[in-house]
């Protein structure tokens, strides 16, 4: 009886939802900018009708905003699933597949919200240092840490007060990998920007050589930078999907099959180099993702 | 003599020889490097600027305040040319991802010129004519230089090209979040001003109530309105909330100067009104209304230039306007995608506070 009222509520909201355009939001920051801009250029291209709020604000106003109804579908991370659910401590996010499935199911039973194909791609916490410092290989790993800091070599990472406490930040690399950073090879900062960090190691202020930053980054190769990779997954997985009402999706059964190959063709590289272009470049986000589509003909 | 504006001429010289004019980085994120005036700009607006320098330094012993200011004004468009032209000379040797910025040294030396104008137009007197000419000057100077592409070379123009249509758009939506709410703030806070007035047990009650608004951080207050007006299905993002926080931070200069206005009448102008045989609205309507309007505009001008500035903020609910530029920069670490934001607002304010003092004149 209850799923059929569900049922019913569903459909009759998906004819409603028919009607009015379909709004599509996005974080405000630079990947955020892109992957809003690419879903509303693919939903335009089905002939939907499209409202764009790219760019809208920070996570918790974004998830806010979708949850009341506000807006429609926004690209999100699957390892904030952890912070929207409090299951924080639960390892099943370090895993991209399970993370996935598990913040998929909880959205769509309580929230009646779907995520579609995610990007295979992680835009998880790393550490990346300058490429010039000697004593690590050409493709550095965090494994390649405890080793350089027990030789007693210059290290300083500059990183938001966040990572540095958050048990699932640097503590979890510390733990996994084996070293411990003193309060003397820290730089924090108390704001959570990339940019500050990335900046500090490229410009070696105050002897930082090495920042938090994010994987899918593209400042990194413009700025000298090398990120440690993590093969022994100390990281929440975080892929970006986007996450639709599902009244709206119901409406427009089209949406799943314009966004499905555009983000499952969105591997870290790719990324890497498109959130380049906008950052570094300072190209306009809208005519990144636009170009983007058409030169791998997922836009006509 | 005039030793303000021997000072700032002074200053301006200083720092166009021991501050980087414009600052040459390899690209958008990395800090640049200082160029100085001459190596920038070149002999002739070199030489241009250090002509105006001296002519602004011998103008404080002898001439007219009003040849002040023209100098003045003179060097500022000067300064900016200057800009223009050294960026393009810089940008052309470089590769395509560099980016020339203005520098320490431009802002000192176009601060002190602005400075000199204003401190020239005020030694002139004579209402509001000097501030208006010398303001029409320089936006004129400045749009005729924008228009035919002197600025393009500069990152801060870059940055303004690749958003050319979604500038117009939240200039638009800035102008709209700081009326939607000093509008309100009128309608509501001048007659809470009046009633305070009026009674002063009252205002020992609306007053800290203000107060207390006003000590609320801005994206506190922010989403602070979310949840309850979603729940009355206005929407928690985007104008609604914006201009109901922007009008609450309002209220309080607006109630204020009412209040104030209305408290520095005379009581020996009332009780003559009030002993003409008026009735206690006559009076308010024909006598304390019209008497407290200039301390109104006062305090309407400080309420304007504050909703300006906060309404940065609202660009973190989805409520557009300048702030989206100012928030995008700082996330990517672009100081000239910041300045596209905070620039125009700081003219916004400048415009305000000059139409409102051109009112004030009027009522006066």
């Amino acid at each position: 009886m209850r799923a059929l009222l569900a049922a019913v509520v569903v459909l009759w909201a998906g004819a409603a939802a028919a009607q009015a355009p379909v709004v599509v939001a996005s974080k405000i920051d630079t990947e955020g900018a892109l992957l809003g801009n690419m879903i509303a250029a693919a939903l335009e291209a089905k002939g939907l009708p499209v409202t764009a709020r790219i760019e809208l604000g920070p996570t918790n106003i974004v998830r806010a905003a979708l949850l009341a109804g506000q807006i429609d579908i926004y690209p999100e991370y699957t390892g904030n699933g952890a912070l929207f659910f409090h299951q924080e401590g639960d390892p099943v996010w370090k895993d991209a597949k399970a993370g996935y499935a598990r913040v998929k199911a909880l959205d769509a039973e309580r929230n009646h919200l779907a995520w579609l194909t995610p990007a295979p791609a992680n835009n998880t916490w790393v550490i990346a240092i300058r490429r010039d410092l000697a004593g690590f290989p050409p493709h550095p790993c965090l494994d390649d840490l405890a080793p350089y800091l027990a030789a007693g070599k210059p290290f300083k990472l500059a990183a938001s007060a966040e990572f540095v406490e958050s048990p699932a930040a640097l503590p979890a690399f510390e733990a996994t990998y084996g070293f411990h950073l003193k309060a003397g090879q820290l730089l924090t900062l108390s704001g959570g920007n990339t940019a500050a960090t990335l900046r500090a190691a490229a410009e070696g202020t105050s002897g930082v050589n090495a920042a938090m930053a994010y994987g899918t980054d593209g400042e990194l190769a413009a700025l000298g930078l090398v990120a440690l990779c993590d093969d022994k997954g100390a990281q929440v997985v975080y892929a970006p999907a986007p996450v639709v009402r599902e009244p709206v999706l119901a409406a427009h059964r089209e949406i799943a099959g314009a966004l499905d190959p555009i983000f499952a063709g969105l591997a870290l590289e790719t990324l890497q180099r498109l959130n380049a272009r906008i950052a570094v470049n300072g190209e306009d986000p809208g005519a990144v993702a636009r170009g983007y589509l058409k030169s791998q003909h997922l836009l006509p | 003599m005039n030793r303000v504006a021997l000072s700032l001429a002074g200053a301006g010289a200083v720092a166009c020889l021991g501050l980087g004019f414009l600052s040459l980085a390899p690209n958008r994120l990395l800090s640049g490097r200082a160029v100085a005036l001459w190596d920038a700009a070149g002999p002739a607006p070199t030489a241009a600027i250090v002509v105006l320098l001296a002519l602004l330094a011998a103008s404080a012993f002898a001439a007219p305040s009003r040849v002040q200011a023209g100098l003045a004004t003179a060097l500022l468009l000067a300064a900016f040319a200057a800009a223009g032209a050294g960026a393009r000379d810089l940008a052309g040797g470089a590769s395509g991802l560099a980016r020339v910025a203005l520098g320490a040294g431009f802002w000192v030396l176009a601060g002190a010129a602005a400075l000199a104008v204003v401190d020239g137009v005020q030694r002139a007197g004579g209402g509001l004519g000097a501030p208006l000419a010398a303001a029409a000057a320089v936006v004129a100077g400045l749009a005729a230089m924008a228009a035919a592409g002197w600025f393009d070379a500069l990152s801060l123009m870059r940055e303004y090209h690749t958003r050319e249509a979604a500038f117009a758009a939240a200039l638009g939506r800035h102008i709209v979040l700081v009326a939607g709410s000093v509008g309100p703030a009128l309608l509501i806070g001048v007659p809470l001003g009046l009633a305070a007035a009026r009674r002063p047990r009252l205002g020992g009650t609306i007053f800290p109530a203000l107060n207390l608004l006003q000590t609320i951080p801005s994206l506190a207050l922010f989403g602070l309105l979310i949840a309850p007006l979603t729940a009355l299905g206005l929407g928690g993002i985007g104008l609604a909330p914006a201009l109901i926080a922007l009008t609450l931070y309002a209220l309080l200069p607006v109630a204020r100067s009412t209040a104030a206005g209305i408290a520095a009448i005379d009581p020996a102008v009332t009780d003559a009104a009030r002993g003409m045989g008026m009735t206690a609205r006559q009076i308010l309507w024909r006598v304390e209304v019209p008497l407290a309007v200039p301390v109104l505009i006062a305090g309407l001008r400080i309420v304007t230039v504050q909703a300006i500035g906060l309404a940065v903020v609202a660009a973190l609910i989805g409520a557009g306007g300048l702030g989206s530029f100012v928030f995008e920069g700082l996330g990517q670490n672009a100081a000239d995608l910041v300045l596209l934001g905070a620039l125009p607002a700081i003219g916004l304010a400048l415009a305000a506070d000059l139409a409102l003092q051109g009112v004030a004149e009027l009522a006066r």
